[in-house]
């Protein structure tokens, strides 16, 4: 039965998606929307890296910068979108793999630093290597996205271009949180030792799921680069990182859905205003004024009284109500809603 | 390069290493109560300025009074943190606890930003005065005021490790937390007072460099990435360690500002990584057999 509200509530969702740009013509919405599916495939990666295999990493945003810088220099030398977007990619798995390495011995707090390290000297070259980035000017005129005669020039068809992706992320780590690589993430998160006493190779895990969270971040970095057509350092910052860090710990170590509930409700978060549209202006200001605040506050509150955050939650919740309704119907409603 | 340029590096160097080194402590004293890296060790080093700041100007206290307020009233908060963010959390699993000190430097940084505005606050120095001169190169008396004030907390760390029975407690849980317990030593009491001192180092920092840099509300992160390089370089062991560590890394990023000044911010991430991926138990300490 489980399994059958879940399909329920994926279908709901997906419909949605698909829907809203018709519903709400909105341009802000619109916009916030697809900033939503842009966190949506860094969270992916994050969750796979921090939430499965328990590798703390507090510097997603040096790949989403390396993914952002490489595709729009790229794309605007003239290089073809397709092939931009297989560069950034490329060059922030590579950069995944140089801190991958040396960090496999690293722990905790010690992993935690060197992340955290990691992305400030990248934020470091972002606005020193002036030639390539712009420097703190940031890097102006990006090209929309194109596949061949096909482009993505217009609100709608970026936001149906990065939700698409969005699409396909989820559902290859759905896949890979399923079968036996996710396996052996959680095998690694719970004792790296016990892990290779099973016969897993946690060194070539490790560095697998490393690469491919810096590639996701890459990914969501060229997406981004060519949605906003501009590029400059602020955007990778270590704040970024930590506020991806806040929205897989709400959703729960070790879920992907409890992290894809938390990327959309933090990211929202600023944006009350545009998702309850009755809402007073000075109510709005407060919360926007506040924001800071409330994601430490949801990081600490988490941490201490709902370890496994939204996921926890929910999969009680259901245990709770599912297993009395034994037809299950007013379940499949409640999840749709 | 002239003797009295390089003497002036130098002496620049040792005044951001003392401030690093303070931190460094902090960083060490709260590892070695709790095995706990603290994120937020930087945000006591902003509130400490911020705090003499407001001590100062809103009150108009004189300056030797705010800056003592200032760095107890941080102490306060450091024990305030443990006791309603890290004592609640009962297993102590590792990644929490680094995650609830993240959450906490964002909240301090935040609740900063309320409180004081968004400017940068300046901070009079503790005694006016020319320069010193020594040598062809100048000392600032304010950087007086920070050697000074580094070498009577070494002073007194070192009284309160060897003499007192709170320093021999806190020593015990160093080595065995579990031991210590079962000896009857209070470790909840030991690890609040770790925060507390903690806490106070970080402001004493933050205070004694405000009337040099001016103080805002954002700095924290910054300055704890370098007080933990100086930590890790010093092995997050031995205080003294931590305070080599400390002074260490400030003249290392002096030396390189003949080549590149641009390159002085990135100096203490790159010993960071370097240490953390080559020499993880610091330089100054045998390797240990168990994995970091």
């Amino acid at each position: 039965m489980r399994y059958s509200i879940r399909a329920a509530v994926i279908l709901a969702l997906t419909f949605g998606v698909a829907i809203t740009p018709f519903v709400m013509t909105d341009r802000y919405i619109l916009r916030i929307l697809t900033f939503v599916g842009i966190n949506l495939i860094m969270v992916a990666g994050l969750s796979l890296l921090f939430g499965y295999a328990g590798q703390i990493s507090l510097g997603q945003a040096a790949f989403y910068g390396l993914g952002a810088y490489t595709s729009g220099y790229l794309a605007k030398a003239g290089v073809p979108w397709l092939l931009a977007l297989v560069g950034g990619v490329a060059v922030a798995a590579i950069g995944g793999l140089l801190i991958a390495l040396p960090s496999l011995r690293l722990k905790g707090h010690y992993l935690a630093m060197a992340t955290l390290g990691f992305g400030e000297i990248m934020l470091f070259f972002f606005t020193e290597t002036e030639s390539v980035t712009g420097g703190s000017n940031g890097l102006r005129g990006i090209p929309a996205a194109s596949i061949g005669p096909l482009e993505f020039a217009t609100p709608v068809a970026k936001y149906f271009l990065v939700w698409s992706v969005v699409g396909i992320v989820l559902v290859l780590a759905a896949n890979i949180v399923r079968r036996r690589p996710g396996r052996a993430l959680r095998a690694i998160h719970g004792s790296e030792t016990g892990a290779q006493a099973c016969g897993i190779d946690t060194v070539k895990v490790k560095i697998q799921v490393f690469v491919l969270s810096a590639g996701l971040g890459g990914l969501a970095g060229v997406l981004y680069a060519h949605y906003v057509g501009f590029v400059s350092p602020s955007t990778f910052t270590l704040h970024y990182s930590l506020i991806l860090v806040t929205m897989v710990a709400l959703g729960g170590m070790g879920s992907l859905g409890g992290a894809v509930a938390g990327t959309v409700l933090l990211t929202l978060l600023p944006y009350v205003d545009a998702i309850i549209p009755g809402l007073p202006r000075s109510t709005v200001e407060l919360i926007q004024d506040w924001t800071n605040d409330i994601y430490g506050m949801v990081l600490i509150l988490v941490m201490l009284f709902m370890p496994r955050g939204l996921a926890g939650w929910a999969t009680s919740l259901v245990a709770r109500f599912g297993g009395r309704d034994r037809a299950g119907g007013s379940v499949h409603q409640g999840g749709g809603a | 390069m002239e003797t009295s340029e390089l003497l002036q590096l130098a002496i620049a160097g040792l005044k951001n290493g003392s401030i690093y080194a303070l931190l460094a402590l902090g960083f060490t004293i709260v590892y070695a109560a709790t095995n706990v890296i603290n994120f937020a060790q930087g945000e006591f080093y902003m509130l400490g300025g911020m705090f003499a700041v407001y001590a100062f100007t809103q009150f108009e206290l004189p300056l030797l009074v705010s800056v003592p307020l200032a760095v107890l009233a941080v102490a306060g908060i450091g024990m305030l943190f443990e006791t309603l963010a890290i004592r609640p959390r009962k297993d102590a699993e590792p990644m929490a606890l680094i995650i609830i000190t993240v959450g906490g430097s964002l909240v301090f940084a935040s609740l900063a930003r309320h409180a004081f505005g968004s400017d940068a606050l300046p901070l009079p120095e503790f005694t006016a005065g020319p320069s010193f001169l020594f040598a062809g190169a100048a000392i600032e008396r304010q950087t007086v005021w920070i050697w000074g004030i580094v070498l009577v907390t070494v002073a007194g760390l070192t009284f309160l490790y060897s003499k007192t029975r709170l320093g021999r407690a806190m020593r015990a849980c160093m080595q065995n937390r579990e031991a210590a317990r079962l000896m009857g030593i209070d470790t909840a009491r030991v690890v609040m007072i770790s925060f507390g001192l903690a806490a106070a180092l970080g402001a004493l920092a933050g205070v004694a460099v405000t009337p040099l840099t001016s103080t805002r509300f954002d700095i924290g992160a910054g300055i704890a990435v370098k007080g933990f390089a100086a930590a890790i370089l010093g092995g997050l062991g031995s205080p003294l360690a931590a305070v080599a560590g400390g002074l260490l890394l400030g003249l290392v990023e002096q030396a390189v500002i003949p080549f590149s000044s641009a390159l002085k911010d990135v100096v203490a991430l790159g010993v960071l990584l370097a240490v953390l991926f080559l020499r993880p138990q610091g330089l100054f300490r045998r390797a240990r057999r168990e994995k970091m």
